[in-house]
């Protein structure tokens, strides 16, 4: 297998890795490599949102996403909203919804809720924001708590 | 609605929490399991020659683990690789570790197996097409046999009105925790050490002690935060193989499954035959005849706890003058029994349900007013001879009777509304103890359960301190210990962890005023206040701040220790009803109704939740917005069991589908809007008569939404899940 070095923008700092095996995943990167162990390992098949980061600003499931196919990109984890205004706004959403238990999944839906709110906006209506939630799953609260944080976020951001 | 944050919220939402997937220590090995390819056969050999000769490869069979544990032996029926007999597909035949998971991988599949093929055996109506009669309990096929009897069954239906004879199926559904199995393992100086994702530490050090010959004092168990657990990690599963790893190698070795061996290897709650026969004179239930058969996988035999504890749900919560139920736990080739959130409770709950329905349509009476009419009500006898204490079911159906009544008025044609009902036992019976620690500014519960996500540890222990002490909760802390620093507890199971801890932890704060009444010279009790930074203890006029009243060792170690203890009474049932094997008792019930709203697709059979709602005896209500989110959940997870969840084998005894693709579980896209509603007044053995939550609110979601769907279209199901091609194949039966 074949190494190449690796550059990013992790959290909004420069990065460069050697010897980055071709097949790396991004979450094995974030995770192994870096020890950014916020990123949530699930499925490993991209059906279950827990690895979701943002890449250049989108939701990314960072677990079908190959590290050097992504190259010189801006990635963004859990670790690098602890200041953001948007992530904030979502964590407290979370907070005051009660909308986590046992937390697994928490990482990858506030990372999908932050990235949708910065990319589109608190004018993205409310259907829309749990449509494109709809990826990540969560066994513990049934998802309600969930849309109401969703919701909280969109209304404070407005 | 905005409530008082967790108070784990915070690092959870920053990815800060260490779960047991998460864990890493230097100089790690990764461990991979090598799983048989077949669901039985024979192992002629296992050979290891050539992972071993791969750089940095640690590799062990069965061959390897008498001289790792030091020449002890395990117990014999559970070895942790198999000698000879393969009992379920992908059980673990060798283990390998590397210094990278790629290497790992790579080196199991070096492993080389030689195995003899024999015949599977995965299906309840291949092993017994007909009821096995009597002389059925030599096959080896049977890992349990339960029976009971009361009055005379056969005269009883003889001589009813009107009797139904009707056959349901459940099916076999996994967990889905969505962090997978995970532990890291060292052992150095004998000290066979585990730090795991689990939901019983002190469950996994003596599962780990039995598997390997090792004495539980060698062991230490250190619980993970668990990112879900829901009955799947209650016992011990990859820590034998992570410890035998590190023995083999000399470094830390971490153990966690892919979900897909997730799928595979966790402990699953398997499909299940029950058949109900019931009497019924005058609109009373005169007699009722339960058959279950049980699929336990590859348990071990006498090892089946399921089938005496379910089949009590088949009987109640109504009364029933005479009955016989009889259950077999039957072998499979597939991987053990193992419990899930209610274990069997919602499957019962479907069958009872629905077959009620039946029964009161068969003999022309009002379905809901049949079974309020046969309801237990606080202070009745069950059929096992219990007394039932407070309970909440009458009063949670006259609710949800009322809500279905309006909700029939104002839904379109077409839709359906069903009620369903499920109890519980919220089971004090599994004890515990907490030590309990002052120091100067801060109470500090010292114990060994790990949050699974309930809350019942990291929010319910300090909830009930709070409540009994009247500190602000920022001056309550919950300290987590390894089973060798921490007092006992059996586990976070069974809705029980708030109840017994919250008695212990009750029993500790009365030692720890005692002990500081004495420092104080006063009679007692010491009230705990805040006085600025610093706590004070405070009797009548008495009052010191906490710093003076501890030695000066105690300011350095964990403060003033006091210790508390609960080991609920056991529960006793009427054994003259017993013929053979063992059942439980139920202790503090509970109950649920519950009230749906659906749309059947007439051409597709598809079911659409419109809008849910859940009544909920929960005795004392402690933490509303807790309560509440154990109850939209529970309802959430009992939908996948109700309309998507089933695990599918094939004849060769394969698992079709080990991934969340093909095995769906409920996404936020299919949730309804969910209303819940508490009953409080009908108090259990809990602090403050609070009742165990984490488990009744799933159990009656497949029977209210079968109920919703005949309601709806007429079609009458006997078989979980009630998935499109179900429904539809029933509505051409209607």
């Amino acid at each position: 297998m074949s190494e190449r070095p690796l550059a990013l923008t992790l959290n909004g700092r420069p990065l460069r890795a050697e010897a980055v095996p071709d097949a790396e995943r991004l979450l094995d990167t974030l995770r192994w490599r870096l020890g950014l162990r916020g990123t949530k390992e699930g499925c490993r098949t991209g059906d279950c949102g827990a690895c979701t980061v943002l890449v250049d600003g989108r939701g990314t499931l960072s677990c079908l996403t190959l590290a050097h196919e992504i190259d010189g990109a801006a990635v963004v984890t859990i670790e690098g909203i602890d200041d953001d205004s948007t992530g904030t706004v979502v964590r407290e959403a979370f907070r005051d919804a009660g909308a986590l238990q046992c937390g697994y999944c928490t990482p990858g839906f506030v990372m999908a809720l932050t990235g949708l709110l910065k990319e589109r906006g608190s004018a993205v209506p409310a259907d829309a924001l749990l449509d494109d939630l709809g990826g990540n799953l969560c066994r513990c609260t049934g998802y309600v708590a969930i849309a109401r944080a969703a919701e909280l976020a969109r209304r404070r951001l407005g | 609605m905005t409530a008082a944050a967790r108070p784990d919220a915070d690092e959870k939402l920053r990815g800060r929490v260490v779960f047991g997937a998460d864990l890493e220590e230097a100089g790690m090995l990764w461990g991979v399991l090598v799983l048989s390819p077949v669901a039985s056969g024979r192992v002629r050999s296992v050979d290891l020659r050539e992972a071993r000769a791969r750089s940095g490869v640690v590799a062990i069979g069965a061959s390897d683990v008498p001289s790792l544990v030091g020449g002890v032996t395990g117990d014999a029926e559970r070895p942790p690789f198999p000698t000879e007999t393969i009992a379920y597909p992908a059980q673990p035949l060798a283990a390998v570790a590397a210094p990278t998971l790629e290497e790992a991988r790579q080196a199991a599949r070096a492993v080389r197996l030689s195995i003899d093929p024999a015949p599977v055996v995965t299906d309840l109506d291949t092993v017994f097409p007909e009821w096995p009669g009597p002389g059925a309990g030599g096959s080896s096929r049977i890992a349990g046999h339960v029976r009971a009897r009361k009055g005379d069954v056969d005269r009883a239906l003889a001589g009813a009105e009107t009797v139904v004879r009707e056959t349901y199926r459940t099916s076999g559904i996994h967990q889905v925790a969505l962090e997978p199995h995970a532990c890291l393992a060292t052992v150095r100086d004998g000290r066979w050490s585990v730090r795991t994702s689990t939901q019983s530490p002190f469950g996994v050090r003596e599962d780990t002690a039995s598997i390997l010959g090792l004495p539980e004092a060698t062991i230490d168990v250190d619980g993970a935060w668990v990112g879900g657990g829901f009955g799947g990690k209650g016992a011990s599963l990859l820590e034998p193989y992570a410890l035998l790893l590190a023995a083999a190698s000399g470094r830390p070795v971490r153990l966690a499954l892919t979900y897909r061996e997730e799928f595979l290897l966790g402990r699953s709650t398997l499909p299940a035959v029950i058949r109900l026969e019931t009497g019924v004179t005058d609109g009373r239930i005169v007699a009722r005849r339960v058959r279950l058969l049980l699929d336990v996988g590859a348990s071990l035999p006498g090892r089946d706890f399921a089938t005496g504890y379910s089949i009590g749900f088949l009987l109640g919560p109504y009364l029933t003058p005479t009955f016989e139920v009889e259950g077999y736990a039957v072998r499979t080739h597939k991987s053990p029994f193992g419990p899930h959130r209610a274990p069997f409770a919602p499957q019962c709950a479907f069958a009872l349900e629905s077959h009620l329905d039946e029964v009161a349509r068969a003999a022309g009476v009002d379905p809901v007013a049949f079974r309020a009419a046969h309801l237990w009500t606080t202070g009745a006898t069950t059929p096992f001879g219990q007394t039932v204490g407070p309970f909440g079911l009458s009063a949670a159906l006259e609710a949800a009777r009322t809500r279905a009544r309006r909700w029939r008025a104002e839904m379109p044609p077409g839709h359906g509304v069903g009620i369903g009902m499920g109890f519980w036992s919220t089971g004090t019976g599994a004890g515990g103890e907490v030590r309990v620690a002052i120091s100067p500014r801060q109470l500090a519960i010292v114990q060994g359960e790990r949050e699974i996500g309930s809350g019942s540890v990291a929010v319910g222990l300090g909830a009930v301190a709070a409540l009994r002490t009247g500190l602000p909760s920022d001056r309550i802390r919950v300290d987590y210990r390894a089973t060798s620093l921490a007092p006992f507890d059996s586990g976070v199971f069974g809705s029980r962890t708030t109840a017994v801890l919250g008695r212990a932890i009750d029993e500790a704060l009365t030692a720890l005023s005692a002990a500081l009444a004495a420092r104080l010279g006063t009679d007692g009790p010491v009230r705990l206040m805040v006085a600025g930074d610093e706590l004070e203890a405070v009797d009548g006029t008495t009052r010191r701040p906490v710093r003076e009243l501890l030695t000066a060792e105690e300011r350095r170690a964990e403060g003033l220790v006091a210790s508390g203890r609960y080991y609920g009474p056991g529960a006793t049932i009427d054994e003259s009803v017993v013929e053979e094997g063992t059942f439980y008792g139920y202790r503090d019930y509970t109950g649920a109704a519950h009230v749906a709203e659906v749309d059947v697709d007439r051409e597709t059979g598809a079911v659409r939740v419109v809008r849910y709602a859940a009544f909920q005896d929960v005795g004392k209500l402690i933490d509303r917005a807790s309560a509440t989110a154990q109850v939209e959940g529970g309802v959430v997870m009992g939908l996948g069991t109700a309309l998507t969840e089933e695990a599918i084998w094939t004849d060769d005894g394969r698992l079709a589908n080990p991934g969340l693709l093909d095995y769906r579980i409920p996404t936020l896209a299919e949730i309804p809007p969910i209303e819940v509603e508490f009953l409080e007044g009908f108090e259990g053995a809990g602090p403050y008569g609070a009742k165990g939550l984490g488990e009744p609110p799933i159990i009656p979601v497949p029977a209210t939404i079968a109920a919703a769907v005949r309601d709806a279209c007429g079609a009458h199901l006997t078989e979980l899940p009630l998935s499109p091609e179900r429904v539809a194949r029933a509505l051409k039966l209607a």
